[in-house]
């Protein structure tokens, strides 16, 4: 791999981005503070999407590089930051007594969001682990900001249970380095060292490890309360980005193990991925809040898309490109949540009917977001869904494949028949419905709802090469 | 047999008992006392290899143990303790440690066995298997109690697990010390802030509901 001074720039700049940002968010000022959070997020992303555009693969140093895997994850990254810092200004003006100034959410954003860009431009398998254990001291205090009991418990089962899912990972990484002696991820991806016990034994710890941060069954406990107490631009990035990011750290390691996957491996992920999207599409059906059901949706796809990294071919190609359009649609879900929050003060699904007329904006991106994060043609999660179950019958595994479509047919349902009595349903009287809210933000989910809908119609140039390199560096191939 | 080995061994033993020892214990004060002393046992070992290998790194890492996970998280644990007298004892549990020392013995066998099926070829050192048995030791802490505090006791058990696993078999795994610090600054993290935010939050300390985390 060849360095380009050019591309290091856009390295640096994506790191110094959110850092900086995260230091001057610490003035007094509320409204330098907001810009100075603002003008950070823009210049991560003008970073982001310009290494993906230049499609540079390169290493700078020992420990920093890049290649389409990570341009691809940075890209997502950057984008949901961005879209995240600028709905937060409506949001926070709207919480009575937050526990956090907004000074200090900000520099704790910026600096959630370092952690997750750091993660991804890493090549050291220690400083990506180090990257997302980051995430967890970066976002846990934001998930208090609203000062709720409620929301200090999710905290502490957040930081606790994610915490001791990553020791689990740590030593899935000393075993990696007691028997390879390296931990650079892309020298020994190059050259993997040849399949033994030791290494079996680390990807499986690694998968539990990162999987607990990923909401794998049965370690996703701290998911739904973190999700559904977090502010919801927290909860966007939660859901959209700090989910995939740690599913990168994990095939970080997967990408260890030599081509083709010893059967072992793949029945783990297989097995693990659909227990995750079945269980999440079940029990989201229960859930009386609709940020825990937008949760439980997000553990769903987190199955599926470790369904397609399982099966490899073109459900891996799939698996990547539904987590890249659900980072979007599930943003604008969780947008349009707060909207719904801010205008009822509950999350009760039971205590919200027509949002239609009451915030129309809201209502119309929340039905759009809702259809994409289910997979709903012709959103870009629905083409990486249909790729995860044609990859699956290619292979053979057809059983699995009807699983998958279960998981998804359930999902569906659930997610937009509650969607759908908020938005349509009739006042029932027991709780005068406010007249109306504030729809201010509805512009940045009908946005990102776009994005997802872009990514399923749309050939876009650079990203799909790059979706298709990023692929292929797992084993994967394109359509 | 060397005597680091007699060292490791002993100490191994040491560490082993008492990680069978937190498990059967409802009551938080000799929990704190138990993983000070766990911590105290870890820091000895590293302190002896420092020692003989002329070794900085595992001198500094001996220091933290001491200062971080023997002393100072335990200080401010037993503090909370005095604050609320409700911590003292994990009513649940309490029922349960029966169970719970049993289940932790059996694991530790299972755990015992899979290492030497399929690491043990690799890690052939004595009492290799230990930070494994420790890790499945705090992440069964983790899971099967509800007292907050009783669970950062776990985490910290879990801690002491990756120490010993990386100078028993990673000795040269690159920027340890750093990763310690960083598992530290966590714990640090869990114990002074979120529990300090948890006491501003729900005002008074005796709303109990906290204690237990369900739901």
């Amino acid at each position: 791999m060849t360095a380009f001074p050019a591309s290091s720039f856009w390295v640096f700049l994506v790191l110094a981005a959110p850092a900086s940002a995260s230091v001057l968010a610490l003035v007094p000022h509320a409204a330098a503070s907001r810009w100075a959070a603002r003008t950070g997020a823009l210049l991560a992303l003008l970073a982001a999407a310009a290494l993906l555009v230049s499609s540079t693969a390169g290493r700078w140093g020992p420990y920093l590089g890049v290649d389409a895997l990570s341009e691809v994850f940075l890209l997502m990254v950057a984008s949901i930051y961005a879209t995240s810092v600028w709905y937060s200004d409506g949001y926070l003006a709207a919480v009575h007594r937050p526990f956090l100034t907004p000074q200090v959410y900000y520099a704790l954003l910026g600096a959630f969001a370092f952690a997750m860009l750091a993660t991804l431009v890493v090549t050291d398998l220690g400083l990506m682990w180090i990257g997302i254990e980051a995430t967890t001291v970066a976002s846990a205090l934001l998930v208090v900001l609203e000062r709720r009991p409620t929301s200090v418990e999710a905290a502490w089962r957040y930081t606790l249970i994610a915490s001791a899912g990553l020791t689990v990972a740590l030593f899935a990484l000393l075993l990696i380095y007691a028997s390879t002696g390296s931990l650079d991820a892309f020298r020994l991806a190059a050259s993997p060292p040849p399949v033994t016990r030791t290494l079996l034994m680390a990807v499986a710890l690694a998968l539990v490890g990162y999987g607990t941060k990923v909401g794998l069954f049965p370690m996703h406990t701290w998911l739904p309360d973190a999700h559904s107490e977090g502010p919801s631009p927290v909860s966007a990035m939660f859901s959209g980005v700090l989910l995939p990011t740690a599913l990168y750290a994990f095939l970080r390691v997967y990408a260890l193990v030599p081509r083709p996957v010893p059967p072992s491996i793949e029945a783990l992920l297989l097995a693990f991925g659909l227990l995750t999207a079945v269980l999440g599409a079940f029990l989201l059906q229960r859930q009386r809040s609709f940020k825990r059901m937008f949760a439980y949706s997000s553990m769903e796809v987190m199955g599926l898309a470790l369904v397609g990294v399982g099966i490899g071919g073109i459900a891996l190609y799939g698996a990547l490109l539904l987590l890249f359009a659900h980072a979007f649609a599930k943003s604008s879900a969780f947008y349009c949540a707060g909207n719904v929050l801010r205008a009822d003060g509950t999350t009760h699904i039971d205590d919200i009917r027509d949002l239609r007329h009451r915030l129309p904006r809201t209502a119309g991106a929340w039905v759009l977001a809702s259809s994409a994060v289910t997979g709903a043609p012709p959103f870009g999660t629905f083409v990486g869904e249909l790729l995860i179950v044609a990859g699956a019958i290619t292979a053979g595994l057809t059983p699995v494949a009807l699983v998958v479509i279960l998981a998804i047919l359930v999902a569906f349902l659930g997610v937009n028949s509650q969607v759908g009595r908020m938005v349509f349903g009739a006042p029932s009287g027991l709780r005068p419905a406010t007249p109306s809210g504030p729809d201010r933000g509805a512009g940045i989910a009908w946005l990102n709802v776009g994005v997802a809908l872009v990514l399923g119609v749309v050939a876009i140039p650079y990203l799909g090469p790059a979706l298709r390199s990023a692929a292929a560096l797992l084993g994967g191939s394109a359509p | 047999m060397p005597v680091t080995s007699e060292v490791s061994a002993l100490v191994g033993v040491g560490i082993l008992l008492t990680a069978l020892y937190l498990q059967s214990e409802s009551f938080v004060a000799p929990l704190i006392r138990g993983i000070a002393i766990q911590s105290l046992l870890l820091a000895v070992l590293l302190g002896w290899l420092a020692w003989t290998d002329a070794s900085p790194d595992l001198a500094i890492l001996a220091a933290l143990t001491i200062a971080i996970r023997a002393l100072f998280i335990p200080a401010f644990l037993r503090r909370q303790i005095r604050a609320f007298r409700w911590r003292l004892r994990e009513v649940h549990a309490a029922h349960r440690v029966t169970g719970h020392a049993l289940a932790a013995v059996a694991l530790a066998i299972i755990a015992w066995f899979v290492f030497q099926e399929t690491l043990a070829p690799v890690f052939p050192e004595k009492g290799a298997a230990l930070p494994f048995v420790l890790l499945v030791q705090g992440l069964l802490m983790l899971a099967t109690r509800t007292n907050t505090l009783v669970q950062v006791i776990g985490y910290l058990e879990e801690e002491n697990a990756i120490v010993y696993a990386g100078v028993l078999f990673a000795s040269t795994f690159p920027l340890f010390v750093e990763t310690v610090v960083f598992l530290d600054v966590l714990g640090v993290v869990l114990v002074g802030v979120i529990l300090s935010i948890q006491r501003d939050v729900t005002g008074v300390p005796e709303a109990a509901g906290l204690e237990e985390l369900s739901g």
